[in-house]
């Protein structure tokens, strides 16, 4: 990667940058976050709280122009992710700055589920911002400790991609893999599901039993009723959107409780529920909501339907 | 916080009883709920107005708990009009008319050395009919907030079983208490000057929450909304709280609004309701 001071390529520029290691991390990140600085870009990183100290201090007096955010907590649920890019951008846009973003959504810990989502909503950004306004983005994947299959998506998901020492065009680039991505059927829920359908009649008793059951199996009440709440709209979606009608799946794992909503319509855009509805737009609401209420939210959709899991923390 | 819910028996005679009281043609039960309303005016010193033929059936019933009706009429402590005998009285149903009517009704009964008005009244026909039955729903409001003010105006409000359900509900929720055998939803009602919502309203009744809060007599020091009883809320349902808040704000009207859920809470803050008008959230 070149330190000189480039003249910034039009459209959005998203980046993997592949790291072994801190001093690889901070060799990558610094003349990047120092090189936006350099331009007077608004530079805004997004990184777990232990990545984001070690690049504050290494960044020195350079951190206070910076803006930090946890990744952890913006970006738990990854389908947040692009809504929180998309307002910084139309932030700094709307100032007259040009945005410079690090963003590691698929940090080591993570798990499995939240790394098929983080593929998924690296594959979104593109879709997302090409074609708006200039901005650069860099994620940076921990290539030792990440599971290879991680690595490799970003290499598909990303269309630069490079390492401290250089940076290319990721010949793997595949912006295709998103109708496969989002078509895909999630892994199988275990034996012991509790399944319900639900007609237009059946909201509120849809949104009492997903209630009753995430009491039963010890949840605190706010999580009850942020799942009660996101009951009550996605049913709410399948009844208006859906075909009329719906069916609800409700398990629990050692780390998890489960609900799951699915029916015979389906989403034509994958951006849904992702960027913050207009005030005045009808639809949009429902998914966007419980993207911001909910640990993990996985949406799916295709010709045979649309399916969408709702993964709560125990 | 003023009774609300549902009804099984007439409760005590209070100084803001606004109730309805759904009745079947041959229903002895109505009868007894009319003379026992009835009663708990005369022993509070009311002046009583009795509205539609089937109260005035009512009155015909001997029974221990209201006697001597045609004393009572005789010295002006009861009074009687047939549905007809009303809507010449009152004018144009409107719910600013109908106000004005019982206000000063209630202001003569005062005059006249009575406690207040306290009325029992069939309104069965206004709500048969889809049209008039969006202002009757505006009046039911008003008049609770009336009732409730303490002004000395109370009152039964007699509706029919043979309505639709969607109309009986209508006119339920718009009662702290209502004796109907399907529980509306929700409920709107008021608490002093507050004005409290009850149970649950999502997308399929936001549209009838809306036009209820568009009706809300509000004074100049704006109003107070008390979430403290609600079940449940969705998106549709704050979205209509955060438009009646616009509104009141086009007028220089705050809205506060109280015992609103954590989740409701973080539900305004992700929406940008917070954008569409200020609310002040107080416990």
């Amino acid at each position: 990667m070149t330190t000189a001071l480039e003249e910034p390529a039009p459209g959005f520029e998203h980046e993997a940058l592949f790291y072994r290691g801190d001093e690889d991390f901070l060799d990558g990140l610094l003349p990047f976050v120092r090189e936006g600085l350099a331009l007077d870009e608004a530079v805004v990183v997004a990184e777990p709280r232990a990545r984001l100290e070690l690049l504050r201090d290494a960044l020195g007096d350079d951190a206070r122009a910076v803006e930090f955010l946890d990744m952890a907590e913006i970006g738990q649920n990854p389908a947040r992710i692009i809504g929180a890019w998309d307002r910084m951008l139309r932030e700094r846009t709307a100032a007259g700055r040009r945005l410079r973003g690090v963003g590691e959504p698929a940090f080591v810990g993570r798990r499995e589920a939240e790394f098929t989502e983080c593929r998924l909503h690296e594959q979104l950004l593109n879709t997302a911002f090409d074609g708006g306004p200039s901005w650069r983005l860099l994620c940076p994947y921990d290539e030792v400790h990440l599971p290879r299959a991680v690595v490799r998506g970003a290499l598909h998901s990303h269309p630069f991609a490079g390492t401290t020492a250089g940076r290319r065009r990721s010949p793997e680039y595949s912006p295709e893999d998103l109708d496969g991505l989002f078509g895909a059927e999630l892994p199988r829920p275990p034996d012991a599901v509790l399944r319900g359908v639900y007609g237009a009649a059946d909201i509120p008793a849809t949104r009492r039993t997903v209630a009753q059951y995430a009491r039963t199996i010890g949840l605190p009440e706010e999580k009850v009723e942020t799942l009660a709440l996101a009951a009550s709209e996605l049913a709410t979606n399948s009844i208006r959107y859906g075909g009329g009608s719906g069916a609800v799946s409700m398990w629990a794992t050692p780390s998890a409780a489960i609900v799951q909503f699915s029916d015979s319509g389906q989403v034509g855009d994958p951006l849904t529920g992702r960027r913050m509805p207009s005030l005045e737009q009808e639809g949009g609401r429902g998914v966007y909501l419980v993207n911001a209420l909910c640990d993990l939210v996985q949406l799916r959709s295709s010709e045979r339907g649309t399916t969408i899991r709702l993964t709560t923390w125990r | 916080m003023r009774a609300h819910g549902e009804l099984i028996e007439v409760p005590g005679a209070g100084a803001t009883d606004h109730i309805c009281w759904v009745y079947d043609q041959d229903d002895a039960t109505f009868d007894r709920a009319v003379r026992r309303f009835l009663a708990g005016g005369l022993a509070r010193g009311d002046r009583l107005l009795c509205i539609g033929e089937r109260v005035l059936a009512c009155l015909a019933v001997e029974d221990d708990d209201f006697a001597g009706a045609d004393a009572l009429l005789g010295s002006g402590a009861l009074r009687t009009m047939t549905t007809r005998q009303a809507y010449e009285a009152t004018g144009v149903f409107a719910a600013g008319t109908q106000l004005a009517y019982y206000r000063a009704a209630t202001e003569a009964a005062l005059a006249d050395g009575f406690t207040g008005l306290r009325v029992v009244a069939d309104v069965s026909p206004l709500a048969a009919d889809p049209g008039v039955r969006e202002e009757l729903v505006r009046w039911e409001h008003v008049a609770d907030s009336f009732a409730a003010s303490g002004a000395g105006f109370t009152a039964m409000c007699a509706y029919s079983a043979e309505l639709t359900a969607e109309a009986l509900t209508e006119v339920a929720s718009v009662h702290p208490l209502a004796h109907v055998s399907a529980e509306p939803t929700f409920r709107v009602f008021f608490d002093d000057d507050r004005v409290a919502l009850s149970g649950s309203v999502d997308t399929f009744s936001a549209d009838r929450l809306a036009r209820v809060l568009e009706s809300s007599p509000v004074s100049g020091d704006g109003a107070v909304l008390d979430l403290a009883r609600v079940e449940f809320v969705d998106v549709a349902a704050s979205r209509v709280i955060a438009r009646w808040a616009r509104d009141l704000d086009a007028r220089s009207l705050p809205l506060e609004v109280q015992g609103a859920s954590p989740v409701l809470r973080r539900m305004w803050r992700v929406l940008g309701l917070a954008d569409v008008a200020g609310v002040r959230f107080a416990a």
